[in-house]
């Protein structure tokens, strides 16, 4: 018994080292000069603040950490209350015709991006002169299209297989709505659920790429992503420059992390007795 | 266990009195999603489709039926993207479910010190973006990177591993580097799932004598299967789809001994004078190859009715 | 434990029956003798603190951006509606181009000169990576859309006839605003179709060889020995430099050919024949020299090979390297090394030694700017006519300022490229580069030159692998034959 203790410790701080080694990597690099990091400096230099400085005034990352954020908070809203919805209604009231559509639906996620990027660019561009602010170079552009995930619909289905359904049973004769239930059993009861997923679609909207940089235009509403893609190319790229923001930009995302993982801790240690 | 009951079964639709209006409730609650999927998704993907049977280059695109269908047989290019991917896919995505299921099952013991830390440590992979890990791996695998410089000094190795230039290292290297990324997060949707199962389940197996691996076999593979079979088909998904880590790691070299099928697309799109109708054929081969896949998963892990 | 009461209309239950559901719940659970309650009560703890950390995280981030775009709010607002669209009446100029250090801060010295003098006109710069803006075009493009598009943009010269011909409509033909004989003739290929001018030619991508002076005299080497040698001669260099220094001759990325078209620039060859159409791998005596000195170069051991671009930097930086064959474009970051001042010099570039007319001068890279058909064409050709068309002091400033090179031939007897540069032990580099410019051999670089290299990429692979060189390049013509059509 202590030896397989021994063996899970091991391994666990094997797994963590090897996770957490690309980070410190990371962070060195964002604090030496780009000849250094071009060199494969492995020592802490004394570039940060200058490299942040330069990275600041040369790009306004201000404005593109607040586009993130507004495009990627309310996506996650939107996305986790559709697919939240939808797997329940996929699973809960479970019929053979849902049953179709719901495969059909599963379809969407087998295409590459890649190909239907240009109809859908064709689409918003007709948008744009009906109701400019749904068209292109919006953040409504950006949301739109991607807050429904039928990968989202799936995963919250496939969560609510496990949900205990005489639970909907004892709410129904309860004489709750149907919509009731959703909001009143369903939503508590499947936290660590939300959790999850709020944090997976979180990471995905504030590093999607492809899509902003097609519809997206001007300077002033472009995201971090595309910003940091911008860095890189050129004839003479600053790599300690980038290195750091790639460094800022990540912060946010593990942000979002340490917070929504309350919810796991909530759930782990009230489960203990 | 094992035996999940539906919310509501059709018999007992059929029994209660407001059944119809139940029914098209159902129907309110994935109204939604299958309005914006139509919208944004199928619209654009039968455009593509239409697309597919089309070639030329840029705007100007006509018929030529089944051509490109069939000139992907004899796509050397092609053919090569798709090697590599099967091999991605057959060696990748096992590895690295059943190293998160493992990770996950660690992690949900409630006696273990520092879960915190180590469940952080290990999901830390997946708030980076695609582009900057990949960066970041390309510097550390690099022919002087730190990994080589670490293998050398612990004599595992007497020269440096050319992990990007070889073309069998490359491979390596793309892999581990999925690995890296999404381990993390495949373990947050099983440890997400275990919590959501009966602890006293395990404890009664305890009590019974049930050894950890029984336990691990006859109670939690079962209970996850359906949350198992989601990853599976996610993962392959995303394996036929690589792109990111695949351009920015080794740009698909050496030759195209990592080119991957999303990549292909890509070029034909972009890189080269563009000729989006085959970019749409060669897109719409991953559609019949994850749509094959599927099914085969469904039929091996899907619960039966 | 609280069960919260969402904001639901449609509900029907009201606090009571919501209050006895608890109850109920609560009996359930410990019916199945269950720990969940703690889970749920826990959660919602959970629950509250994400919820404050949220608001006190969107609070913050709503109180940065509001001090941070103070500042850029009014220019915005200067600006105007952005995008062609509004051009005709405000004289917008919209420019996509990549690179801040080189191509955007060239188009702002050019911004901001015009706009002092035409104060009605507006330029607005967007920054893209170059990928992202292949992307955005072609996206754009074949949307059939003009929406978004810009009214000028950059494109890499190698890219340029794609876009022409694949989308012959869509670019503003600038025959009548841009003397095509003004600039160097190699330049005209890639910005032309049949004989219409269409691109304003930027940057000169031409070639030579940065050499460490240090490294060759411990070798026995002088710069005057470097002054017309061949690849052949190169590699004999690179070997001594080899045995007495240790360090390498030079760096190669088996997955970027730039080497290759280098080497067959110089002797007026390219992947494809004069049309820029059909592919010319086999009997392309250019080709086959340029594959055979690669694979001498690779097993000669003077070779460091290198996967990525800061690599590549990286490894002259850092004193690895004893010659860098390249385009000009590269001395900015071979002087960021403060350090070698004085060690580096710029030799001409080797040319190939068989092949009939190889000189010693080539391109690598480059650029030029192109006017889209959209709203306010008029102004942004008229921009492009008197700045980066015309105005050689302007090509001056960019020189002295971002360290442009121009391909504008009234720009090279200015004051400015005949300065010297101590870094270069007081050689006249730009001057030297404006020469070997005026030299380059005019090729047409066609819709194909990236297919055919993915394509070449390999055969390179096979025939470092061992295979025979014909029998690579055979194989290459066949796939390139049936890929390109």
């Amino acid at each position: 018994m202590k030896t397989k203790r021994m063996f899970t410790y091991l391994f666990l701080i094997i797994a963590a080292l090897i996770s957490i080694f690309p980070f410190i990597w990371m962070v060195i690099s964002a604090t030496n000069q780009s000849v250094d990091v071009t060199k494969g400096t492995l020592l802490p230099g004394t570039h940060l603040f200058k490299n942040i400085n330069n990275l600041f005034s040369s790009v306004d990352m201000w404005q593109a950490l607040w586009n993130s954020a507004k495009i990627s908070v309310v996506t996650t809203v939107l996305s986790l209350l559709v697919a939240s919805a939808a797997g329940y209604g996929f699973e809960m009231y479970r019929s053979r015709s849902k049953d179709i559509v719901f495969n059909i639906l599963l379809a969407s996620m087998m295409i590459p991006f890649a190909a239907i990027m240009v109809p859908l660019f064709q689409m918003f561009a007709k948008v744009s002169s009906v109701v400019p602010f749904l068209g292109i170079d919006t953040a409504a552009a950006v949301i739109l299209p991607t807050f429904t995930t039928a990968f989202l619909i799936f995963f919250f289905r496939q969560s609510t297989k496990m949900f205990p359904k005489d639970m909907m049973e004892a709410g129904r004769i309860d004489g709750l709505s149907e919509f009731g239930l959703f909001f009143r059993i369903y939503m508590p009861t499947m936290k660590s659920t939300y959790a999850a997923a709020a944090i997976i679609t979180f990471l995905n909207s504030w590093n999607n790429y492809l899509w902003p940089l097609i519809v997206l235009q001007s300077q002033e509403n472009m995201t971090v992503p595309l910003l940091i893609s911008n860095l890189g190319s050129g004839y003479a790229p600053d790599y300690g420059l980038i290195m750091s923001a790639i460094v800022i930009t990540t912060l946010p995302t593990a942000l979002v992390f340490f917070m929504m993982q309350k919810q796991f801790v909530a759930g782990m240690t009230g489960s203990v007795k | 266990m094992g035996n999940i009951k539906t919310g509501l079964s059709p018999q007992k639709l059929k029994s209660s009195k407001g059944s119809r209006q139940i029914h098209l409730t159902g129907w309110l609650f994935v109204l939604v999603p299958v309005i914006m999927i139509s919208v944004f998704y199928f619209y654009p993907m039968i455009q593509a489709l239409i697309l597919s049977f089309k070639t030329g280059r840029g705007s100007s695109l006509h018929f030529t039926g089944f051509d490109n269908y069939i000139r992907l047989f004899s796509d050397t290019t092609f053919l090569t993207a798709v090697k590599n991917t099967f091999i991605y896919l057959i060696i990748q995505v096992p590895v690295m479910l059943v190293l998160a299921l493992f990770i996950a099952v660690l992690l949900n013991d409630e006696r273990l010190k520092f879960k915190g830390f180590f469940r952080t440590a290990i999901f830390l992979p997946t708030v980076t973006s695609l582009v900057a890990y990949s960066v970041v791996f390309k510097y550390m695998f690099g022919a002087e990177g730190i990994i080589n410089k670490f293998l050398v000094n612990l004599h595992l190795i007497s020269e440096p591993i050319q992990w990007i230039t070889d073309p069998f290292w490359a491979k390596v290297t793309i892999i581990i580097a999925i690995t890296w990324r999404f381990t993390g997060y495949n373990m947050i949707f099983y440890l997400s799932s275990l919590q959501n199962v009966d602890k006293s389940i395990y404890e009664a197996a305890h009590i019974d004598g049930a050894s950890a691996f029984t336990q691990f076999l006859k109670i939690t593979i079962p209970l996850l299967k359906p949350i198992i079979l989601f990853t599976t088909i996610t993962s392959t998904i995303g394996t036929l789809q690589l792109f990111d880590e695949v351009v920015n790691i080794t740009k698909g070299g050496p030759g195209n001994a990592t080119m991957s099928i999303s990549q292909y697309i890509y070029n034909l799109s972009f890189e080269y004078t563009p000729d989006f109708g085959y970019a749409a054929t060669v897109s719409y081969s991953i559609v019949v190859m994850v749509l094959i896949l599927t099914l085969i998963q469904n039929k091996v892990g899907g619960d039966k009715r | 434990m609280r069960i919260k009461t969402g904001s639901n209309n449609n509900t029907k239950a009201n606090k009571d029956t919501a209050k006895e559901y608890e109850y109920k719940m609560i009996r359930w659970m410990r019916s199945r003798e269950n720990a969940s309650i703690f889970i749920i009560f826990q959660i919602n703890k959970g629950v509250y603190v994400v919820k404050k950390l949220l608001s006190i995280m969107l609070a913050s981030v709503v109180l940065l951006s509001a001090c941070s775009t103070g500042g850029t709010k009014n220019e915005t607002s200067n600006s105007g509606n952005s995008g062609a669209e509004g051009s005709t009446q405000a004289k917008e100029i919209t420019v996509w181009a990549w690179d801040p250090a080189f191509n955007i801060a060239a188009m702002n010295v050019a911004k901001e000169a015009y706009e002092k003098v035409n104060s009605d006109v507006k330029i607005n710069v967007v920054e893209n990576a170059q990928a992202d803006i292949v992307q955005k075009l072609n996206t754009g493009l074949n949307s059939g859309s003009t929406k978004g598009l810009p009214n000028i943009v950059l494109i890499e010269d190698y890219r340029a006839q794609s876009f022409l011909q694949a989308y012959p409509e869509s670019f503003y033909e600038l025959t009548d605003l841009v003397k095509a004989d003004s600039f160097a003739d190699y330049k005209i290929g890639p910005t032309s179709v049949d004989g219409k001018q269409y691109g304003v030619p930027f940057d000169s991508g031409v070639t030579g060889m940065y050499v460490r002076t240090d490294y060759l005299e411990q070798a026995g080497y002088s710069l005057d020995a470097l002054q017309d040698i061949d690849w052949k001669q190169y590699i004999e260099i690179g070997k001594a430099v080899k045995a007495k220094t240790g360090k390498s001759m030079l760096t190669l990325d088996p997955n970027d050919l730039g080497q290759i078209r280098v080497m067959i620039q110089s002797a007026g060859a390219w992947y494809t024949g004069k049309d820029g159409q059909t592919p010319t791998i086999t009997d392309n005596a250019a080709l086959k020299e340029a594959f055979v000195i690669y694979k001498e170069m690779m097993d000669s051991g003077i070779v460091k090979v290198i996967s990525d671009w800061s690599q590549f930097v990286g490894a002259f930086n850092s004193g690895e390297v004893a010659s860098v064959p390249t385009g000009n474009w590269i001395t900015a970051s071979i002087k960021a090394e403060a350090s070698q001042s004085g060690k580096w010099a710029v030799a001409p570039l080797p040319k190939l030694a068989t092949t009939e007319g190889s000189v010693h001068a080539s391109n690598l890279g480059g650029s030029s700017w192109y006017v889209m058909n959209v709203d306010g064409k008029e102004a942004a050709a008229e921009f492009l006519a008197k700045t980066f068309a015309s105005d050689a002091e302007l090509y001056q400033t960019l020189n002295t300022k971002v360290g442009v090179i121009g391909t504008l031939k009234a720009a090279a007897s200015g004051e400015a490229y005949s300065a010297t540069d101590e870094f270069f032990k007081g050689q006249k580099v730009v001057s030297d580069f404006a020469a070997w410019t005026e030299q380059i051999p005019n090729v047409n670089y066609g819709m194909n030159t990236y297919a055919i290299e993915d394509i070449m990429v390999v055969a390179m692979q096979s025939y470092l692998g061992g295979k025979d060189v014909d029998t690579v390049l055979k194989d290459a013509q066949k796939q390139a034959d049936t890929q390109i059509r």
